[in-house]
């Protein structure tokens, strides 16, 4: 344990003294923090002009809206049903933006459907439910005639628009939580395969310069391989912690000094808005400076980070020590430093198997495919990244820590596996990987 | 000290070592000879627990050698690999560490080590940035910082100028003498010859011979003698008449030469001395026992030839 512990403490030191770690330290948080200010700015400009279709079928709207509306939406009116497809596909329909579903029910449900080609911007979405929900005011006051304006909007319940992409209304695609947990799963995997890759080259190193005969004269290869995975998984976190510190403090930064009124509209409820303010100018001012989007959204309001990383960090350990051990096993069984390379593309292949079973998981959440690599321990800290954040259905909690106990145990025979293939591998020199060779390494103990 | 009994190993379908047997006693220095492609090594490494044996035991101070006896061991391997990025200093403190000194402790006997061997300036040199020599004297420091009570040295000369050769066999003839027990792998048989005690010869992978020095020598000895004197060549050549053959003259210069004598028939030593009295003036003679280096190749040739006539 303690010979482990010396070897970690040279590997840990060996590594953060390297240039290329301060270099990663601080690039690597620069270059998430300048996608994600991309994403802020660039999220935000959606179309500015909008042609709205409003089917009403019932006519309940008379085909008309309220007047001096503003010239960034334009209404028009069909009095029939139009599906989500006819309006997808249908040549006419090409020039609207938006499909608005109202049908006789809205004055009771307070519930439309609006069907978008591109997501509008929050500053859009709120004018259009603004102009609808006055429209549906002036009937209802029509209607029932007796009540005063001023009164009913005292007692009235809001409008509900139901806003969907109508070429997926399921809104699959852009379910950003999912792709924020991609992001994570696919965080773990970098940071594992640059480590994992470091821990490759450090053992063929040893090997090929032969220091590592001087070292198992005094430990164990057992304890070397794991005080080799442990220094350099020590590196790995310290580097860890420093992205997750530098990204923090970016984005606080950013919060409180580039994008304070993104910040703020985020925060701002927009149902509240719209009861206090019944002019419509007022509205608009509220938002006359504002951009958002749903990222903003899900970075500073939806994502719940200490759960997310208190996660992350598991999974990344212990998805660390199952890949680590694979790796250094490879590394002590190489024949010489250059044999390592030959190994790197099918890591590569193993690397994108993993990060598309979590875009898999992604696009097909339900599937049996999903489920499987969800426990598979090659695939699943990247999946249960993305299941995390996407959320787990009630009652199903249970099965992140399924998932991790199975990776656990994974990790604890890879490391048993290693074990072996290290201590018979690493003092073959010259020799070709066979896979006879191997069999026969883990046979013997 | 050490016993070493029935060892086999095989790589794949290569024998590396066929049965070996092996008693080091404690205080002596023990040479570990044969060709290269031996198994020398791969009974080093047997030895330190680098490697499992197919069969056989490895007992240390009486007892099945343990990962804690280890401490015990100083290793040299003879391919000597050092962490080229670290510097002089961390890297003797890392691996006296490894062998269960206290970083007091390393320190101290660093301070001893590196004066004694004037390489205090090289503390904070990289490993990269030393010559091959100089690196090897900063291993050798890091096989003996822990004071072990066996060093095994694989090839410790090679790499080193003359001069550092005699510095590392100094220290050796002192650790002898302070009662340590080494094992000493090396193609250099003069060195053999100097601080030995006795030796095995290992060739493809079994022992073929085991003995001091001397007795190694004895065995091999091919009946030659040397006579230094000083008088004429003619009278000593007609003094030795048909029993003895000259194999071999050096000239001194001054009318004086050693001659080396091969026995005929059944003259003895005493023979030669009774023709030479009165014809020449004797300085001094001797047995001529065959170098460490004609001992190895006369037993690694001995052995092919029985090899090749099967």
């Amino acid at each position: 344990m303690k010979n482990s512990l010396l070897i970690a403490l040279r590997e840990f030191k060996e590594r953060i003294g390297a240039r290329s770690f301060v270099l990663m330290t601080l690039l690597g948080p620069a270059i998430v923090l300048g996608l994600i200010y991309l994403m802020f700015t660039l999220g935000g400009n959606s179309k500015q002009h909008w042609n709205v279709l409003i089917a009403d079928h019932g006519n309940l709207l008379n085909s008309k809206i309220m007047p001096g509306t503003d010239k960034a939406v334009d209404y028009s009116f069909y009095n029939g049903v139009i599906t989500e497809v006819e309006f997808a596909d249908a040549k006419k329909f090409q020039k609207y933006d938006a499909l608005l579903e109202i049908n006789e029910k809205v004055l009771t449900n307070k519930v439309g459907f609006v069907f978008f080609r591109e997501e509008p911007d929050i500053r859009m979405q709120s004018k259009v439910k603004f102009q609808i929900e006055r429209r549906l005011e002036e009937i209802l006051i029509n209607q029932f005639g007796k009540i005063e304006l001023a009164d009913y909007r005292k007692i009235k319940q809001p409008l509900t628009l139901a806003f969907s992409n109508v070429y997926d209304p399921n809104d699959e695609a852009s379910d950003l939580a999912g792709w924020a947990g991609l992001f994570y799963g696919v965080l773990i995997f970098v940071f594992i395969f640059l480590f994992g890759m470091t821990i490759l080259r450090g053992v063929a190193k040893e090997k090929s310069n032969r220091i590592v005969e001087v070292l198992l004269a005094s430990v164990s290869p057992r304890q070397l391989m794991l005080g080799k995975i442990a220094g350099i998984g020590f590196a790995a976190f310290l580097q860890f912690a420093f992205w997750i510190a530098i990204i923090a403090a970016g984005l606080y930064f950013m919060r409180e000094n580039i994008f304070i009124d993104i910040f703020d509209a985020g925060q701002m409820n927009l149902e509240q808005l719209v009861i206090d303010s019944s002019d419509l100018s007022y509205q608009e001012s509220q938002f006359a400076s504002r951009e958002y989007n749903h990222f903003i959204e899900l970075i500073y309001e939806r994502m719940q980070f200490a759960n997310t990383t208190g996660f992350f960090l598991l999974f990344f350990s212990v998805g660390y020590l199952f890949y680590g051990a694979l790796f250094a096993a490879i590394g002590a069984t190489t024949g010489s430093e250059s044999d390592g390379q030959q190994f790197v593309l099918p890591l590569i292949f193993l690397l994108c198997f993993a990060l598309y079973a979590g875009y898999y998981t992604l696009s097909y959440p339900e599937s049996v495919m999903a489920d499987f690599f969800h426990y598979f321990p090659f695939t699943s800290p990247v999946v249960v990244m993305v299941t995390l954040l996407q959320g787990y259905a009630e009652g199903e909690g249970y099965q992140i820590y399924l998932s991790l106990f199975i990776l656990f145990v994974s990790a604890i025979a890879m490391l048993g596996i290693a074990a072996r293939l290290y201590r018979n591998g690493i003092l073959q020199f010259g020799h070709r990987v066979r896979l006879r060779h191997l069999f026969k390494w883990l046979r013997k103990s | 000290m050490l016993e070493i009994k029935n060892i086999s190993k095989s790589f794949y379908k290569k024998e590396a070592l066929a049965d070996v047997s092996i008693t080091v006693r404690k205080g002596e220095v023990f040479g570990l000879l044969g060709p290269n492609g031996a198994g020398k090594t791969t009974l080093i490494r047997v030895i330190n627990q680098i490697i499992a044996p197919d069969s056989g035991s490895v007992r240390f101070n009486g007892d099945l050698m343990t990962q804690g006896d280890l401490l015990k061991i100083g290793y040299l391997p003879e391919e000597r690999g050092l962490y080229k990025g670290m510097t002089v200093h961390n890297h003797t403190l890392f691996l006296g560490r490894l062998r269960g000194l206290s970083k007091k402790d390393v320190l101290t006997k660093m301070d001893y080590w590196f004066d004694r061997f004037g390489i205090n300036d090289w503390r904070k040199k990289r490993i990269e940035e030393l010559s091959k020599g100089m690196a090897q004297k900063v291993q050798f420091v890091c096989a003996v910082l822990h004071e072990p009570s066996l060093l095994i040295l694989d090839e410790p000369f090679s790499g080193f100028d003359p001069i550092n050769v005699e510095l590392i066999k100094q220290e050796l003839i002192e650790m002898k003498a302070a009662g340590k027990t080494i094992i000493l792998s090396t193609h250099n048989m003069k060195s053999v010859e100097e601080i030995c005690d006795r030796a095995v010869l290992i060739h493809e992978s079994k022992k073929i011979a085991e003995g001091t020095i001397s007795e190694l020598q004895s065995e091999r000895k091919l009946g030659l003698y040397a006579v230094r004197f000083k008088g004429s060549m003619i009278a000593f050549v007609n003094a030795l008449w048909t029993g003895f053959e000259i194999d071999d003259k050096d000239i001194l210069g001054d009318d004086r030469f050693v001659v080396r004598v091969k026995m005929r028939r059944d003259n003895s030593f005493q023979d030669l001395l009774k023709v030479l009295v009165g014809q020449i003036e004797i300085e001094t003679a001797w047995e001529v026992l065959p170098s460490m280096q004609d001992v190895f190749i006369a037993l690694t040739k001995e052995k092919e030839e029985v090899v090749n006539e099967k």
